[in-house]
């Protein structure tokens, strides 16, 4: 049989230089549950877009029942009966699930919107395929299942063949998993094709017929998910690049510095982002916390530099309580934060790098003396900083977006790592630099550890949590699944088990070692 | 010239001289259509408020005003807070102002310095209203500031028509305020020259105000460059969640660039009450809230521009007043100008066009791909 | 005046049919706005396309010597101000508040510097001799007593106002543009996505916004009153924004709060008589307006804080039953 989809040796190069895919081949069969996966950046999303006329090939081509297919836009792939349901729903928060459903091709009677007709459809559909929604509720009153019900009735309405679910199950509950699970089953059976992307084993080995895995922009296999077991997969994800070479002298254990109990995140929309999470970090040891993104490492890291509320729990630096306070007290109680997002939280774009470098000491001296803020202390700083880390800019004057991802990370480093911390917590540091910069922040941060600071670093990049972490950690879904004391001893491929969920540690064996 | 354009002060002076000098152009085609001796109407609006003295007068008290609105208006523009309450705390401003000058008995020199900052007080609390919302409840500023305007605007008329007007008055207006309550001439009783500072008195109400305002301005400037506030305000407006992160107290901020630019907007109003009008008039702001928003705008809300934007919008509605006495155009001309200044310098695409132009122009004779390449990097 | 004569002024059907006739000029503009808000493109011009309209309405009419020629040019010159909003806003990226600030600076000029070049006077349009919109006596109904006073005898745009209510009610909830338009102001991503053009939907929701300002001028200068007078909107179309938010941004909710703020202003005309500050009376729907956004915010902050409580309570009562066992 021939397949319905190929994509054949799919090349996408990025303006900035960044080759997402590398000469790909995908195929998928009729009536197939395919399921792609890979690490964060592999390449898959970059792919799938390619495939629903969101971004255009750099080379390849593609081919649907045989045929070469050229999209120009969504609306060409949606023509061609290929639907995409995204991460981020595509909703009108005001509107009734049908009336979302049918949005831009509303059923229309004398002219005017048949409401009925709408809701007849909607439930039609809901029925055919085993998709349980509301059609007169508010999308804004129904819960997130039900709406990736809704995104993914909004595609059949527009007669897709085959639809792209990208990480479906990344917002859903177990149960809510299990429901989408059977109602991709009733899809399939109906006649449709999904593509499943996830990074998610246990779902694959579940729901999927065969499998195709990424990684670093390449296709490393395609396995009938029978032959697979979850550990061939995930070494084949998980896959060592090359080890890095860090220069670690050996540190006694200082005292405890960050001490977290019990504390747990709950979204605005009412999610369990955060579930009981407990743990120390020691002066001068780094405890890296692995865990593919997304299963509640942001939410960590923005509770306890006070840019979320708790919802239960303590945690303390230094015996000081930071919980629920505010950004200030938690910098002020000895907490510096390399923020995940730094063109969001990191840094002020069109602001000065002078400017940048004191947001969170413009208010103390020397800084700042009587009335005013005292900008040749300002000045010099940042020329100090400025030469000491290495930031390439002519002086300090030039606003902040001037300079490169490498640079504008150095920016951040530079001043996080001076406002003497006795806690550091660095999440994603090297996301998207260059190799010179990130070899430079791991140093740094190495070296901040060496002189005692307690180093809290959040990568999804396994192997810099495996090079620069004394102890590891790992977070499955919101939870700590696994406890390494000796960061040199465990295996990429046994923390693989545990970041994709296959193993899980019991409170007590973890209690022993923590 | 591109890299001479790569300065983003050349740049937006540039930008701003050209859009001004545009719609002059574009006011003087009108004035051709429109009048029987435009040249002699358009001499007497470009150069009218030079020509006497007490011309040079009205333009300096009118930009006064201004200036205060436009130092008001760039401090909540700077932390990019739409508020357009200016009007309002001008209002209560110049009511405060007018009270305390009529009804406070006190020698002038605690009189006076009691009435500013009465008006300082008032805009600063009036002010604070509208940020409390935004910062607390997440209320549209631009919403809550226009409806205080009106609330402020009607409490004026109460008070002006119950309890200010004199019972017998024929208008509503308040008596003219006591001497006590009305702001010195801007020039000082320096021995030997009285005969000079009484010309001045005979010509012009330009006050002591002046001083006041240019202390405002290095006032405005040093807490916006200077101080923990100003850095607190300009990160706000830069990039909320960066300040957040960094430890500054949101909230606080929001609610404290609104009421710091209340004061300066009540200052614009016991101007109006104290040095202008030296009475309670209704309709005293005319409208005038909105002007401080075109002169912020067009100082890029940088304090030390705001002088020169203020005055050269006042030269141009004080030579407008002259244009419409010595000829027969009407000085509501300038408000169009003032609107197409607005729109040519708001317009976010219209210097990348003509750069674009220019450039492809510029490198036509250098063949066609070059023109294309220039185009796209000036772009 | 003594307060039996004032509270019969009140209770009167002239008082109620005053109330209409002076909401009307607030529920045209109102419903404007209320269409390019929901579309996610605040018009602050809308004052001064009631200017532009009122104006030009007053002027044609008065050089043709035709009432319909008159209407037609109003309408078609508040569009086309509305026009070169959308214009400045969608085209040249122009901030639409600053861009409204401008339009509304120029209406207030442009209209006062052409009137004084068409009639040598600043202050009103008098020496024209402009036409005027006849009012509209209902047979039968006029005859019944007290509904006759009320709902007959007004001119055509207040009847206009209620239908256009009811028509733009129907317009947004019920064809396929208006639906569009919500979903472009509440998500432009979704809309897009689904192939729905943003920016032009947006400058639809504009000119038409456009279009039911020019009513509102109209209304005012050839029906309300017959001449042009300067800044005679006085600022209706700022009163008209406020009617959205105190609405719910709502056609019913804008049309009643636009009532709200004609009564408003109907009883301080009334109540000045009275020794109660007219003032006092007009200031409340714009408290009011303030009141309703606390309120509105208040509720959305008690949502989320629920949510939290839940959570924290489910918890608790785990916690107790692990420690219990």
């Amino acid at each position: 049989m021939a397949a319905l989809i190929e994509m054949r040796e799919i090349v996408k190069i990025y303006p900035n230089g960044v080759v997402a895919n590398d000469g790909v081949n995908f195929s998928v069969d009729r009536g197939e549950i395919h399921a792609l996966v890979g690490e964060n950046g592999a390449g898959k999303s970059t792919l799938m877009k390619i495939l629903y006329g969101m971004e255009r090939p750099t080379g390849g081509e593609i081919l649907l029942d045989g045929q070469p297919v050229h999209f120009h836009s969504s609306n060409d792939a949606i023509a061609a009966g290929v639907g995409m349901v995204h991460q981020n729903f595509m909703l009108v928060p005001s509107f009734t699930v049908a009336e979302n459903i049918v949005l831009g091709q509303e059923p229309l009677r004398n002219g005017l919107l048949d409401q009925a007709e709408a809701l007849r459809v909607t439930r039609e559909l809901s029925q055919q395929y085993g998709l349980r929604v509301e059609p007169e509720a508010v999308v804004d009153s129904i819960n997130v299942g039900m709406r990736q019900r809704v995104e993914i009735l909004k595609t059949l309405y527009r007669g897709a063949q085959v639809l792209i679910l990208d990480e479906p199950t990344a917002v859903l509950t177990p149960q809510e998993t299990q429901e989408l699970f059977a109602a991709v089953r009733k899809l399939v059976d109906q006649g449709k094709t999904v593509i499943f992307i996830t990074h998610k084993l246990r779902e694959v080995k579940e729901i999927s017929n065969r499998v195709t895995v990424m990684r670093s922009g390449k296709v490393m296999g395609v396995v009938q998910t029978e032959d697979a077991t979850r550990e061939s997969l995930a070494r084949m994800m998980v896959g060592r690049d090359v080890f890095l070479q860090v220069n670690k002298p050996p540190v006694t254990r200082g005292k405890k510095v960050l001490e977290v109990h019990n504390l747990s995140y709950v979204s605005e929309t009412g999610r369990t982002m955060l579930h009981n999470v407990s743990f120390n970090v020691y002066g001068g040891e780094v405890l890296g916390i692995a865990g593919v993104e997304g299963n509640g490492q942001t939410e960590l890291a923005e509770t306890l530099s006070g840019l979320r509320p708790a919802a239960t729990g303590t945690a303390s630096v230094n015996g000081k309580a930071i919980l629920n306070t505010n950004p200030r007290t938690v910098r002020l109680s000895g907490v510096a934060h390399i923020p995940e997002d730094r063109l969001t939280n990191g840094l002020a774009l069109t602001a000065s790098i002078d400017e940048n470098l004191i947001v969170d000491r413009y208010f103390r001296p020397p800084f700042h003396r009587g009335l005013f803020i005292d900008y040749k202390v300002v000045e010099k700083q940042s020329a100090d900083l400025i030469q000491e880390y290495g930031i390439r800019t002519p002086n300090g004057k030039l606003p902040v977006k001037s300079l490169s991802g490498g640079n504008m990370q150095k920016v951040i480093v530079a001043r996080e790592f001076t406002s003497d911390p006795a806690l550091l917590i660095a999440a994603q540091p090297t996301r998207g630099i260059d190799v010179g910069a990130t070899e430079f922040v791991r140093d740094q941060l190495v070296k901040q550890r060496t002189d005692g600071k307690a180093v809290l670093l959040i990568s999804a990049d396994l192997s810099e949590v495996m090079s620069l972490s004394d102890r590891i950690i790992v977070m499955y879904e919101g939870e700590i699944t696994g406890v390494f004391p000796d960061a040199a001893s465990v295996s990429e491929e046994e923390l693989g088990l545990y970041m994709l969920g296959i193993k899980r540690q019991t409170k007590e064996e973890m209690e022993a070692v923590l | 010239m591109k890299r001479w354009m790569a300065n983003p002060i050349v740049r937006e002076t540039v930008r701003i001289v050209a859009a001004v000098g545009l719609a002059l152009l574009l006011g003087f085609i009108i004035t051709l259509f429109v009048s029987e001796d435009p040249l002699n109407a358009y001499r007497s609006f470009l150069l009218g408020p030079l020509t006497r003295l007490n011309r040079i007068g009205d333009w300096l008290e009118e930009s006064i005003t201004l200036i205060f609105l436009g130092l008001a208006t760039a401090i909540v523009f700077k932390a990019e807070l739409f508020s357009l309450g200016a009007e309002g705390q001008m209002v209560l401003g110049a009511l405060t102002a007018g009270v305390v000058s009529l009804y406070v008995p006190l020698p002038p020199a605690l009189r006076l310095p009691l009435a500013l900052l009465a008006a300082m007080v008032v805009g600063f609390l009036w002010g604070a209203i509208p940020g409390i919302l935004k910062a607390n409840l997440n209320a549209n500023e631009l919403v809550s500031s226009l409806m205080l305007n009106t609330i402020a605007l009607k409490i004026y008329e109460w008070l002006l028509t119950f309890y200010i007007k004199p019972p017998n008055a024929g208008y509503t207006a308040s008596d003219f305020f006591p001497k006590e309550g009305v702001l010195p001439n801007f020039f000082p009783p320096i021995p030997g020259l009285e005969g000079v500072r009484q010309t001045l008195v005979n010509q012009t109400n330009l006050t002591i105000m002046l001083y006041i305002m240019l202390a405002a301005i290095f006032v405005v400037y040093f807490l916006m460059y200077r101080t923990p506030f100003g850095y607190e305000l300009r990160m706000v407006g830069i990039n909320l969640k960066f300040a957040r992160y960094g430890g500054v107290d949101i909230k606080k901020v929001i609610i404290l660039a609104m009421a710091v630019s209340g004061i300066f907007a009540g200052l614009a109003g016991a101007h109006l009450a104290m040095g202008i009008h030296t009475k309670l008039i209704l309709n005293i702001t005319f409208g005038l809230g909105f002007e401080g928003v075109v002169v912020a705008l067009l100082a890029r809300n940088n304090p030390l521009a705001v002088p020169f934007t203020g005055l050269a919008y006042g030269y141009l509605r004080a030579g407008a007043d002259v244009m419409e006495r010595a000829s027969d155009m009407s000085r509501e001309m300038v408000l169009v100008i003032q609107a197409i200044i607005i729109l040519l310098v708001t317009a976010e695409r219209v210097l990348p066009m003509v750069q674009k132009r220019i450039a492809a122009s510029r490198s036509n004779g250098e063949g066609a791909a070059a023109a294309a390449e220039g185009g796209s990097h000036a772009a | 005046m003594p307060l039996d004569v004032v509270l019969r002024g009140i209770f009167s059907a002239l008082f109620a049919a005053s109330v209409l006739r002076i909401s009307t000029p607030v529920i045209l503009p109102a419903l404007g706005g209320l269409i390019s808000d929901l579309a996610g493109s605040i018009n602050i011009a809308l004052e001064g396309t009631m200017l532009v309209s009122a104006f030009t309405g007053v002027v044609v009419s008065a050089y043709t010597q035709s009432v319909w020629l008159g209407l037609l040019a109003g309408i078609l010159a508040g569009v086309a101000l509305s026009a070169l909003l959308a214009f400045f806003h969608l085209s040249m990226n122009t901030n639409i508040i600053l861009a409204g600030i401008a339009l509304n600076i120029m209406a207030t000029g442009g209209t006062i510097f052409l009137l004084y070049i068409l009639t040598g006077d600043k202050g009103n349009s008098s020496s024209l001799a402009s036409g005027a919109v006849p009012v509209i006596n209902i047979p039968l109904l006029k005859d019944i007593p007290f509904f006759g006073t009320v709902l007959s005898g007004h001119s055509i745009f207040t009847y206009l106002a209620f239908l256009l209510t009811w028509l733009v009610s129907v317009f947004l909830y019920k064809t396929r543009l208006g639906v569009h338009l919500r979903a472009v102001g509440e998500n432009p991503e979704a809309a897009a996505s689904l192939g729905i053009n943003v920016k032009k939907v947006r400058a639809i929701a504009l000119l038409l916004s456009g279009f039911l300002a020019s009513l509102g001028g109209l209304n005012l200068s050839m029906a309300y009153l017959n001449i042009f007078q300067r800044d005679m909107t006085s600022g209706r179309g700022f009163i008209a924004l406020a009617a959205i938010y105190l609405g719910g941004r709502k056609p019913l909710g804008t049309l009643i709060a636009a009532i709200i703020f004609g009564l408003a202003d109907a009883l301080g005309n009334q109540l000045g008589s009275l020794k109660i500050p007219s003032q006092l009376v007009q200031m409340i729907p714009y408290v009011a307006t303030i009141v309703a956004l606390v309120v509105y915010a208040l509720r959305t902050q008690a949502q989320v804080r629920e949510r939290m409580h839940k959570f924290q309570q489910r918890e608790a009562e785990i916690a107790a039953k692990a420690s219990g066992d």
